[in-house]
């Protein structure tokens, strides 16, 4: 069978290896991403002078994560409290981070912050304001010293990706959807452009391009349950992987205890109770009717940071207290209808519109919410590798071992505006593209097979419920050792066997999801390998990571951070110095 | 338990136009359209072309198809048997329930 299927491209030579390019194309900087990151990191890119060119596997401007951000945007104003400042955020993130976020990468968000907000409402973006017109900023949890979150109702997401959406448009910035990018190029030790998959046509594509800035989110799809969209497969960490960029921090995914399990419809949904806590609601409780969160906090908070949440609830669930679909309770109804509908106003109208009963009890429970670790990063969003940027949660080194609520979309704002400026700045210094047309050439291969393969092996679907499997058993919120090798062996079988074996039953090219679904499998099993070797060498408990077979923070060994390197087609793990412990003081 | 939709499938290089199927479909409880969608390409028939980047949450509005002759988001809309899905009127199919957007 031709791997081509029915759509033949004019252009193709006869006689030539099967596989090849349908299309070329070239840009300065090439942006692979269209959420928040993505375009403000286009957006900064154009206004440096460089052609800007961004390729989504979704839409652009309407996929991804940030558009689906609720409540939380950090930015140290003062107005709720005229004692923060930078230097108070600064040290509640680096304490919220455990004390392995990069302080040069904190330093410089919680700096800039103010600047991100100024940009995105010149954008058209408007955040909430009292009377006399200042911004209004509200406690999200005890992770914050002082209220500092900005609001929106409670969807800040929607007018941040409509500015960012309606300046690209205004900037006239090359948008393209619908396009899988497959693998980075390199040249030497410099990045210079990528083979992507366009879902709609099937068509394969080369993108030369001089920089490249990676913003294709985390990778919360390799679990059971999560609060993000399928998509999100960490298609960007594998990418730069193997393209030879580090990664760091790969353990520590936050879980937390804020998903909606039942019905199916909003199985994962994320309803954020614990801003409902502070307003008198009845603390989430076990299957005796029992509260139990504060017996699971350090600190004894009966609203902690929210990643104890998760923590708390498995630990009910395994001793037998849970709910019958794998959570606990909490109820909507032990605040007035008014109080919920002002508090959480989409998320309350979404469930409702779902069937869900809200004057009952609901259950709740643990979803994979967010990727802390990602592509390692310098002060403008470079990798380890010349010519690559990354920003968001495909990142690394902004939140260490636990992400604080609400400082993702300041980071985001912040590194993608210095991605793109730097990138597009690196333009001019960067040696003409030379495409490696050996690898394209066995990349294109590679994707065409992918295509063909048929017989009674394993769907694609197939092996990534097997994936997710591995991961919610043993790489979860509650990890140890024997759990955690069980995982590697599993996870490199699917990779040494399933996957070699995998089967298509669709050999079509055009919107064929299932070659898409083929792709993704492979980089998620790879992503849930790298996430448990992570979670195995990293022997303490911290942030997100909890180990219960080293329940204790170690810091004179592990105030550091894990770095995962590319090596002969697998990977490795090596150890960072020691973290600087002095910033960690809590400020007057 | 067994559950019915009625889906329109267009393969632009062989149909003049598009023309709908049933399918059958197992599921335990509710699901929404676009859950649906995809329990009937995983389960049933592995060439329905849809799109799955959309935010399932009612924000990005990716999902919205004619649904039983409305308008109405995939996303927010319990599937009920026998619904029809199909895309909108104004956008160009590319296959299946994949129609243009940008």
């Amino acid at each position: 069978m031709s791997p081509y299927g029915r759509i033949a491209s004019a252009d193709k030579r006869q006689g030539q290896a099967q596989a090849m390019i349908d299309r070329k194309m070239e840009t300065d900087v090439l942006v692979i991403g269209g959420g928040g990151g993505g375009l403000r990191a286009a957006i900064a890119a154009d206004a440096a002078g460089a052609r800007v060119m961004v390729v989504s596997k979704g839409i652009v401007g309407k996929s991804g994560l940030t558009q689906t951000a609720v409540t939380g945007f950090q930015v140290a104003l003062g107005n709720a409290d005229p004692r923060d400042n930078p230097d108070v955020h600064f040290n509640d993130s680096m304490r919220g981070s455990y004390g392995v976020a990069d302080p040069e990468l904190v330093r410089i968000f919680t700096q800039e912050a103010h600047t991100a907000v100024e940009d995105i409402e010149a954008f058209g973006a408007r955040f909430d304001r009292d009377e006399n017109g200042q911004l209004i900023q509200r406690a999200l949890d005890s992770s914050q010293t002082y209220p500092r979150s900005l609001r929106k109702g409670d969807s800040l997401g929607t007018p941040i990706m409509q500015a960012l959406r309606k300046q690209a448009k205004k900037r006239n910035i090359s948008c393209l959807h619908e396009i899988l990018v497959t693998k980075l190029l390199v040249d030497g030790d410099r990045v210079n452009g990528a083979v992507a998959l366009d879902f709609r046509t099937g068509e394969l594509l080369h993108i030369a391009a001089k920089a490249v800035i990676m913003a294709t989110g985390g990778g919360a799809e390799i679990f059971p349950v999560h609060s993000n969209t399928p998509d999100a497969t960490g298609d960007g960490c594998i990418l730069a992987l193997e393209a030879g960029a580090d990664l760091v921090d790969m353990e520590f995914v936050l879980m937390l205890g804020h998903a909606v399990l039942y019905p199916e419809p909003v199985r994962g949904v994320l309803f954020t109770y614990q801003y409902l806590l502070p307003k008198g609601a009845r603390s989430p409780y076990n299957a005796d009717g029992e509260p139990f969160l504060a017996k699971y906090d350090p600190e004894g908070s009966d609203n902690p940071a929210r990643h104890i949440y998760a923590r708390a609830i498995f630990g009910e669930v395994r001793a037998g207290r849970g709910s019958p679909h794998g959570g606990v309770f909490f109820d909507p109804a032990s605040v007035s209808p008014q109080t919920l509908h002002e508090t959480l106003p989409s998320q309350t109208n979404l469930l409702e519109t779902l069937g869900v009963d809200m004057t009952k009890p609901i259950e709740v429970g643990v979803a994979a919410h967010y990727f802390c670790g990602g592509i390692k990063i310098g002060p403008h969003g470079n990798s380890s590798l010349a010519g690559l940027y990354a920003v968001g949660e495909c990142s690394g080194g902004p939140h260490g071992a636990a992400r604080v609520g609400g400082n993702s979309l300041t980071e985001v704002l912040v590194f993608g505006k210095r991605a793109g400026k730097h990138a597009a700045e690196s333009v001019a210094a960067a040696p003409a593209i030379r495409p490696d047309g050996e690898a394209i050439e066995a990349e294109c291969a590679r994707l065409a097979e992918c295509l063909a393969t048929a017989g009674d092996g394993p769907q694609p679907a197939d092996i990534i419920d097997d994936l997710k499997k591995a991961m919610g058993d043993n790489v979860g919120v509650v990890r140890n050792a024997d759990g955690l090798r069980q995982a590697a062996l599993d996870l490199r079988a699917l990779e040494t066997d399933q996957l070699q074996r995998m089967a298509l039953t669709n050999h079509d090219r055009v919107a064929n999801y299932q070659w898409v679904q083929a792709i993704e499998a492979r980089t998620m099993v790879r992503l849930g390998r790298v996430v448990a070797a992570a979670a195995l060498e990293r022997t303490e408990s911290r942030g997100a990571h909890f180990r219960e077979d080293f329940e204790q923070q170690n810091d004179a060994e592990w105030q550091r951070n894990i770095i995962v390197q590319g090596r002969d087609g697998d990977f490795t793990l090596r150890r960072s110095a020691i973290v600087s412990g002095e910033i960690l003081k809590k400020a007057g | 338990m067994k559950h019915t939709l009625r889906l329109s499938r267009f393969d632009p290089t062989v149909d003049q136009e598009p023309h709908e199927e049933t399918y059958e479909y197992e599921a335990e409880g509710t699901l929404n359209v676009i859950q649906a969608i995809r329990r009937i390409y995983r389960t049933v028939d592995g060439t329905l072309s849809f799109r799955d980047t959309d935010c399932h949450r009612g924000v990005c509005g990716l999902c919205s198809m004619m649904i039983d002759g409305k308008r109405r988001l995939g996303c927010m809309c319990i599937a009920e048997d026998g619904m029809t899905v199909a895309p909108p009127p104004n956008r160009k199919v590319i296959k299946d329930l994949l129609f243009e957007m940008d």
